[in-house]
């Protein structure tokens, strides 16, 4: 009712009409009987109305009274400032112990402080190069291609570069020595060090330089590739993991042949009980990897045929109920079932006693079985006739033999001896079957 | 009345493992009156029913059926109470039925099933239309109610059923017979379907061989002229 009157704005000082009434002052009484049945509680300026309507409804209840945590209210405790005195800086000179100078510098700082040392100094690592005499050099270091010289210079730079091996080789004094690679470089400073390293029995690191120039050269050819060899790559790579994926589909097209021919062997017994067999059955494909495994197989021989539901459940249920197809029965299945108990001549909804139920069913599910079968053949037969047909345009003038058995009412004509598949390796050239 | 009490609360107060079957029989007869009446069109006298197969009370268990008629019919849901289950009306046309069990114990789901009205008799339409003389058309259904791990008052209530009638209790159709007719075709399309399955699986080895030799062949085919 709040809402309303707020909406329809009675509470509102409505600009009276000027009526006769009006003037007359007859009107009053009413509008004052009227107020005083119900005295509505004044909505503050600027509070919600939503918020109005929680704190009092029309039956002008007392608010509702939740105990609500205001130990601190809204406000927040300000933060106390100027209350002590402020430390001091002072600017002072220093000097940094990482320069060897001794330039003095000034800069703020706190007097407590004057008497440690410049903070950033020990970030200036110095990395310990080692160093030769001339008998260590002449007895262990001489190297075909580096003079002592060179090999001073050399480590002289690593000092002051500390190993920036790419700033070596650029600063290298190419007037007085040949000019060297970063690899070349990095060898000699490496093999030096581990001369050295081995004599003082410390730490050695190896480095091949083989290995990097070849691995720089990798990169540097990896990184100059066009466009056109990306893509070409890029497409070569679409294409190898098609044909991967044509392969894996023929491998299961022939693991689901398999499966279906299972099937048919263990057809007649209980499905549960085939499912033992199953790993004995002869694998026909001998180029079909030993990785097939049989959960697979066991869990495809459950998909084939119908799987109908087994009603376990507790509850009432008619009987006719069961012989209904499970959804996992395709629409091309189910007419298949239905033109097979049509041409037949069996009903499609029989009395449904406990037995016909059963025997029903099976029945159903070894027509599904037979249509898959027969599908299956169906590609086996144009798996043959492609493979017949790469074989002759391959080997003009020669052919393969498909078995008559396997030959459709369709092709009979190309039939030729029955059964007898010609051995085309044993003698070459000449045309066999037709 | 001592009620087994070997049930424990995880059974949810059923009777676990037992199975109760009441066959039914549903349907319709019908009867044309030989002319169509002038006030409403109507052509036919029908009674839609549901009886008990074996002779025996149903209402012992159920507590009602429910049978929703075509939308045209005035008050289209009629619920019957006590047996006969049945609802005789006048019409001209033929509709599906919905025709739905409620049991005496409501935790059992009623169960429903669709009957298709049958007035006219038509060639080579399905096998469970009869004429019968004295009825006129009849086309009636078998059916099993089964009962799964019933509540405990329902498997009661299920094993303690009277006679229907003292009399002979029969049905407009030859249930058993049909039955025994189907349960042969059945089996005959088995045995068919079964060798055709083995003639199947037979060539589909065979093919699956050949496929092999001819790979191998072609393998060896082109080893050969790599060499060459």
């Amino acid at each position: 009712m709040a809402d309303v009157r707020d909406i329809m704005e009675l509470d509102q000082p409505v600009t009276p009409e000027l009526t006769k009434e009006a003037i007359l002052g007859a009107d009053k009484n009413k509008k004052r009987l009227f107020n005083a049945g119900q005295k509505v509680s004044k909505r503050p300026e600027g509070m919600h109305r939503e918020v109005f309507a929680l704190l009092y409804n029309d039956n002008k209840d007392a608010p509702p009274l939740f105990p609500s945590d205001t130990s601190n209210g809204y406000k927040q405790t300000k933060i106390k400032l100027g209350m002590r005195k402020p430390r001091k800086w002072e600017w002072m000179s220093f000097t940094n112990p990482a320069r060897s100078d001794n330039t003095l510098f000034y800069h703020w700082r706190r007097p407590s402080d004057e008497t440690k040392e410049y903070p950033f100094a020990k970030f200036n690592k110095k990395i310990d190069i080692p160093i030769y005499t001339d008998a260590e050099y002449n007895q262990h270091l001489t190297t075909e291609g580096w003079s002592r010289q060179e090999t001073d210079h050399m480590m002289d730079l690593a000092r002051r570069f500390d190993m920036r091996f790419i700033i070596i080789a650029d600063r290298y004094d190419t007037e007085k020595f040949p000019k060297r690679t970063v690899e070349e470089i990095k060898d000699r400073y490496y093999k030096v060090c581990g001369i050295l390293a081995k004599l003082t029995n410390k730490k050695m690191y190896t480095y091949d330089a083989d290995h990097e120039k070849r691995r720089k050269e990798q990169l540097k050819r990896l990184y100059e590739r066009t466009p056109e060899q990306i893509e070409e790559e890029q497409f070569l790579i679409g294409e190898l993991k098609k044909i991967e994926a044509r392969k894996k589909e023929r491998e299961r097209k022939t693991q689901d042949l398999q499966k279906l021919i299972s099937q048919a062997d263990n057809q007649g017994e209980t499905p549960r009980k085939a499912d033992k067999k199953l790993p004995k059955k002869k694998i026909t494909n001998p180029s079909r990897p030993s990785r097939v495994d049989t959960s697979h197989i066991l869990q495809a021989v459950e998909t084939a045929g119908i799987k109908f539901p087994d009603y376990k459940n507790s509850g009432v249920s008619l009987r006719s109920q069961r012989m209904k197809l499970p959804a996992s029965v395709g629409q091309k299945k189910t007419k298949g079932i239905e033109q097979m108990l049509q041409d037949m001549g069996m009903e499609l909804n029989p009395t449904p006693s406990e037995e016909i139920c059963q025997s029903f069913n099976e029945l159903r599910s070894d027509m599904v079985l037979l249509m898959e079968l027969k599908s299956a053949l169906g590609t086996c037969e144009f798996e043959l006739q492609s493979l017949r047909h790469q074989y002759e345009a391959l080997n003009p003038g020669k052919t393969l033999t498909i078995p008559a058995q396997l030959l459709t009412a369709g092709n009979e004509q190309e039939a030729v001896k029955i059964g007898e598949i010609i051995d085309v390796v044993g003698s070459p050239g000449t045309p066999s079957g037709i | 009345m001592s009620l087994p009490t070997d049930f424990g609360p995880d059974s949810g107060g059923r009777m676990k493992g037992v199975c109760i079957v009441k066959p039914i029989v549903y349907g319709n007869i019908a009867r044309y009156f030989g002319k169509k009446r002038e006030e409403d069109g109507h052509t036919h006298q029908w009674t839609v029913y549901v009886k008990p197969y074996n002779n025996e009370d149903m209402s012992a268990y159920v507590k009602k059926v429910h049978f929703k008629l075509h939308e045209s019919y005035a008050n289209q849901n009629r619920i019957v109470v006590k047996p006969p289950y049945e609802i005789s009306e006048t019409g001209w046309g033929e509709f599906e039925i919905v025709i739905k069990i409620h049991f005496i114990d409501p935790n059992e789901r009623p169960v429903t099933m669709y009957h298709v009205l049958k007035l006219f008799h038509a060639a080579g339409s399905t096998m469970d239309v009869t004429i019968d003389q004295s009825k006129g058309l009849v086309s009636e259904n078998y059916d099993e109610i089964v009962f799964q791990d019933p509540t405990q008052l329902m498997q009661h209530l299920l094993t303690n059923t009277k006679q229907l009638t003292l009399d002979q209790w029969e049905h407009n159709t030859d249930f058993e017979e049909r039955k025994n007719k189907t349960m042969k075709t059945i089996s005959d399309m088995r045995v068919r379907v079964r060798n055709e399955i083995l003639v199947l699986k037979n060539r589909l080895k065979l093919a699956k061989e050949t496929i092999t030799q001819f790979k191998e062949i072609a393998k060896v085919q082109d080893g050969q002229q790599f060499s060459m």
